[in-house]
Order: structure tokens, then sequence, then C-alpha cells
């Protein structure tokens, strides 16, 4: 059964329309043109057959399948009740219009892309009439630098091999490699995720810190990896990376709003006391300067004194001491 | 076995679908077999009832009549219930068909999922494999972590006055706050809310990250106008430092500060190892420049010459 009785009631009205439409239709089929697997969609026929107008007078509709084909035997003695698809209801076309709104001012999208959202858009608008209006009440913008997008949207089109000048926030420098770009993503920021011959690994590229970009005529031939699962955090610390204690006063709560965290516990003061874990602790120097007198490193002490030695060695340049 | 809710729901739906007259409830109890089994009224009153709202949040227009004998009845007339014909080329029902696929909120996606399928059932035509081909490669997800975004975006969507606890970023202690919400947005992967808060009497924007504890519905109507549009971006972006008036000068060694030298509105090139720059002067830039230790100096102003240094002077003594 579906976990969802709502979603599969919704899904059940709309498939009772589309099916009286045809008749003998594939189980594979239909399950595709609802997006759905075909375990749903046999779970959707199980159900079916003990609905209808009324249950003493037996008018269910008696539809059956051979795990194949699907055969609706009394389409017509459910009248009218199931001739039309419904209406939109405020969350769908919210859910719809949102999205394809979002999606259709992602700087650097294919033109007739961003035509097709927006003529689809405005025919949406039209035939949910007054459920299109909540939709205004949510909006999502996507950040991408265009120019980058479309190289990368056209290296994978194209199976070339890209050559970046990238920068690593973490160590403040520029590198360059050549990546063997997989697929582009958005969320929030807008990303690459390739193969990358310089680290010999898979890495997640951030549009926005990619400083130069060019196509190579090289075949870009990525190893055959899994797709990582975009639903969980970008930033995913592995168990043995090394462990790194941070407090922050009040002024520093954002920390752990920003950085994936093993725990944050609260202190009398209003702080917090973050647990967290770096591959490569040395680059939260940045994260130590940062916060100034909102927070310090408690461990590992060799980061502590390298933001203090960082501090001291900035202050010198002002004609200062600590 | 207990009948599934799914199948329940659909039977009311049908029933009220399917009916030129207002059913009254007695009718329906008596034609649903999971309503037979509900046992005594009450229980069946407050299934009914549950199962009107959720079918009424799946877009279905439910009319309560009441006939000559005083009795209510119910039903979803055809003409207020049917989906208008709408005509979606290939290339728009790929397009709707990448939209679909951009929530990663269960109730938004299940919403989008259902459109598709409304529509599909409505004739429209088979997308074809968007990653193929013509299209641009992008799979774009809109995330959604904070715990809060559903009941406000629901609040937003019915005009409902909301009470939550709310910690500002360097409040030590949550405050209570009154809020009526006007719009969600979403920016750099996180949501803000806009709405007129009841206790301060004006506008404000909240980041939903920041919001401890369950958000509360509270009775009533808005106190204050909603605005047309209601702009959340702007605010947030100017907490960002982004709506800079100001500029500063700065030196910075050569190489480094990437970031920077993109920001810049002037870069001259020095012998000695240091390069001069011009950049926008905005809220938090102090904080952003003490990341750069040694390898960025303050020229001007003054004052963030002066807080910089206070920042650098704190972390040295750290």
């Amino acid at each position: 059964m579906a976990a969802n009785a709502i979603d599969q009631t919704r899904r059940m009205l709309s498939l009772v329309t589309y099916l009286r439409e045809r008749p003998g239709a594939h189980v594979a089929d239909v399950a595709r043109a609802f997006g759905i697997t075909e375990d749903e969609l046999i779970s959707d026929l199980d159900v079916l057959p003990m609905c209808g107008t009324s249950f003493r007078g037996g008018d269910l509709l008696d539809i059956d399948t051979d795990g194949e084909r699907i055969w609706w035997h009394n389409a017509d003695a459910s009248g009218e009740s199931t001739a039309e698809p419904l209406r939109l209801a405020a969350d769908e076309a919210t859910a719809l219009l949102v999205a394809a709104r979002a999606v259709a001012t992602l700087p650097g999208l294919r033109e007739s892309d961003r035509d097709a959202l927006l003529r689809a858009t405005a025919k949406l608008e039209a035939a949910a009439g007054e459920a299109a209006g909540a939709s205004s009440r949510l909006s999502v913008t996507f950040e991408a630098e265009g120019g980058v997008f479309a190289d990368v949207d056209r290296a994978i089109s194209e199976r070339r091999r890209l050559w970046l000048r990238y920068y690593s926030p973490a160590r403040d420098e520029l590198t360059e490699r050549t990546v063997d770009p997989i697929r582009l993503f958005a969320v929030g920021h807008t990303y690459m995720e390739g193969w990358c011959h310089l680290s010999e690994a898979r890495r997640t590229f951030r549009l926005d810190r990619v400083a130069e970009i060019r196509l190579l005529d090289e075949r870009s031939e990525p190893p055959a990896i899994e797709p990582r699962d975009l639903s969980v955090g970008l930033v995913q610390p592995a168990a043995e990376d090394p462990e790194v204690v941070v407090e922050v006063g009040p002024a520093g709560r954002w920390v752990a709003e920003y950085y994936p965290h093993d725990s944050a516990e609260e202190l009398s003061d209003g702080g917090l006391r973050i647990t967290l874990r770096s591959p490569d602790p040395a680059s939260l120097r940045r994260l130590a300067l940062r916060l100034g007198r909102d927070g310090r490193i408690v461990s590992p002490e060799g980061l502590a004194d390298s933001a203090r030695q960082a501090a001291r060695e900035a202050l010198a340049g002002y004609g200062e001491t600590a | 076995m207990a009948i599934a809710k799914a199948e329940r729901l659909m039977n009311l739906a049908l029933c009220l679908l399917g009916t030129r007259r207002p059913l009254s409830k007695r009718e329906l109890r008596g034609s649903i077999e999971a309503y037979m089994e509900a046992g005594n009224d009450e229980s069946f009153n407050r299934m009914f009832e549950r199962d009107k709202d959720d079918l009424r949040e799946l877009g279905l227009v439910i009319e309560t009549v009441e006939n000559l004998d005083g009795e209510t009845g119910y039903l979803a007339r055809r003409d207020s219930n049917r989906l208008p014909p709408v005509s979606l080329d290939a290339e728009e029902a790929a397009a709707l068909g990448l939209a679909a696929k951009v929530w990663q909120q269960a109730r938004l996606a299940g919403a989008a999922s259902g459109a598709l399928q409304k529509l599909r059932a409505g004739g429209m035509p088979e997308a074809d494999n968007p990653f193929e081909g013509q299209h641009s490669a992008i799979e774009p997800r809109i995330p959604v972590h904070e715990a809060a975004f559903e009941p406000l975006m629901l609040a937003c969507r019915d005009r409902r006055p909301v009470v939550f606890d709310y910690r500002k970023s360097t409040a030590a202690r949550p405050e209570t706050r009154q809020v009526e919400p006007w719009a969600l947005e979403c920016w750099r992967g996180h949501w803000y809310l806009a709405g007129h808060d009841r206790d301060r009497g004006a506008e404000r924007v909240f980041r939903l990250s920041r919001i401890t504890g369950r958000v509360r519905s509270r009775a009533g109507k808005y106190t204050a106008d909603v605005p047309d549009v209601v702009t959340v971006r702007e605010t947030v972006a100017a907490w960002a430092g982004e709506s800079a008036e100001r500029s500063a000068l700065i030196r910075l060694r050569a190489g480094a500060g990437y970031p920077l030298r993109a920001k810049a509105t002037a870069v001259r090139e020095g012998s000695d190892g240091w390069d001069e720059l011009e950049i926008p002067y905005g809220h938090g830039l102090d904080a952003w420049l003490v990341e750069f230790g040694p390898d960025v100096v303050v020229v001007e102003p003054a004052d963030l010459r002066a807080d910089v240094v206070d920042r650098l002077r704190a972390v040295a003594a750290g």
C-alpha cells in the first residue's frame, strides 16, 4: 500500500480518467506515464475494484489486470464521475508553478527550455484559475553563473572534457584541473559533479567558484559511478575524519546553521559547544579567524595555534602587536 | 481488517462526483463500506469530516446543501470540479516534467506529481527524456530542511496568523513572535518568511532555521494589509552585505583572495608582491576580510580598518 493515502487517492482519481480512454493499456506504459513503479500501479489496481458509486448497488469499478495489460469492463457504468480530470488543487498549482518559475530564471538555461517553461507556466496559470493565486506566496531563486552553466551544459551534451581554474576556499588558492563532467545540479547554488583528473576522484564544483572554464576537444570519459543522492546534504563528513570542537557565544550560533556537525551542546551563556568533523581541519582556520570574539577553536590545539599565529601576522601588517 | 484510507477516500470522491443531487450523510454511510464499519455515530462523524477536508485538500469542491427536510446534503458538481482543457505540446510537457521533480519536500513533491497526473489524464503528451539531447542537462532541486516550512506554507496559503519562538542570530534566548505570514522565499538554499510582526507593528523577515519549536496557528484575521509585492530577497541580501553603498581600499597579497578579486571594482597590481583593490563595503565585510588573515591589509576607511584590527586582536588573544 502506498505510504500516503492522500497521494494515492489523488493518483487513482486521475488513473480512472486515464484508463477510461485506453482499454487494454499496458501496465508498463501507464506506470511510466504516471511516474510511478509498476508495483505502485498494481497496488492501485488492487484498490480500485473496491471503489464505486454505491457499495450496495454493486456498481463497483470492474477493473482488472493480468499483470501486463489493464481492462476496465464497465467504464461506461461509472457515468460522468470519471470522464474528466479534476481541477488542480491550490498545493498542486503552487508546487508546479513555483518550481517552473524558479527553473525558468536559472541563468544559462537554454532559451528553448526557458521558452517552454514560460509557455507551460502561462497555460497552467490559466487552467488553474483561482487555485494559482496562492502560488505567489512561495518563491525560489537559484543562483548560477550563466556563462559557466552554459559551458558545462554544452560539455555534457557533447561529451567533452573541461579545463577549469577553480577556487578552493579551504586553501584560498586557485588550481587548474581537467574534469569529465557528469551532471549539473542546483540546490540553492548550482554545482557540477564530475570526475576530476587532478584528484583522480569524483568532485563537486560550485559554479561561482569557477574562475575560468574551457571546453577541450578531448572526449569526456567519466568512470561509471553512482550519482550522489541530492536529498542529503552536500557535505558528508566521514566517520574517520578528525574531530574539531568549536565554542561559540550567542553571536556565533550561526556556525551550527552552516556547518554539518555531530553535536551542538547549549552553553550557559547562550552559546554552543559544537563538535564537527573535517577531512582537512586546517581548512577551518578561516572559521576561527572569522569568529573573532564570538568563538574559539577548542581542539585540535594545532588549529587553534595556527589561527592565533595568523592573527598575529596580520596585526603586524597594521604595525600592531597582539 | 480495517479498510484502507485511500479506498475510503476514493469511494467518497466517486459518490460525490457521481451524484446529481446532494447526498445526505446517512446515504453516504449506507453506500460506503468503510463508513458502515465505522462503529458509532461519533466515530463516523469524525471520520467523515476528516475525509471531506482531505478531499478538499486534493482540490475537490464539495458543496453543502440543505434539503427541504433540513437535512444537509453534499455533492461535488462536475462543472466546478473539472480541469479546463490544457493543450500542452511535448516541449512544454517536458518542461513541466522537469519542474515536477524539483521539490525535496514530501507534501509539495506529492502535489507536483499529482498535478502532472491530472494533466496526463487530460491528455498531456508524454515527454521525452529531458536529459537527452536538446534540453539543458540541469537537475534543479529545492531543498527544504526546516521543520517550520510546512506549517508556514499552509499559513501563508490560508492567511492564518501564527506564533513561534524565534532566536535572532545574535540572541542567547529565543523570543515568542506573533506574525501574520505573507510569503516564503528560498535563497541560496535557505528559507525565509516575510510577514507582519504584531508586537513590533512592522514588517519583518525571519530565517526558518532560527525558528525553535512548533509553529502554532492563531484564530482570527490579519490586522495589517498584505502588500501586493513582498520582497524577501532584498532584505536578506542586505543582511549578507550585498547592498553596499560605500567602498573600501585594501592591499591583497598577489595570488591570494580570488573571491575578493572577483568582487573588486578596481585592481592595481603592485610590484612589491601586493595588489591594491577597491571593493564594495557592506555589512559583514570586516568578518570576511579577517578570514584571509595576513594576506589582507585594510588601507581605508579608518572604521573598517579599526574593526578588522579589533577582530584580529580577539583571535590573537583567544
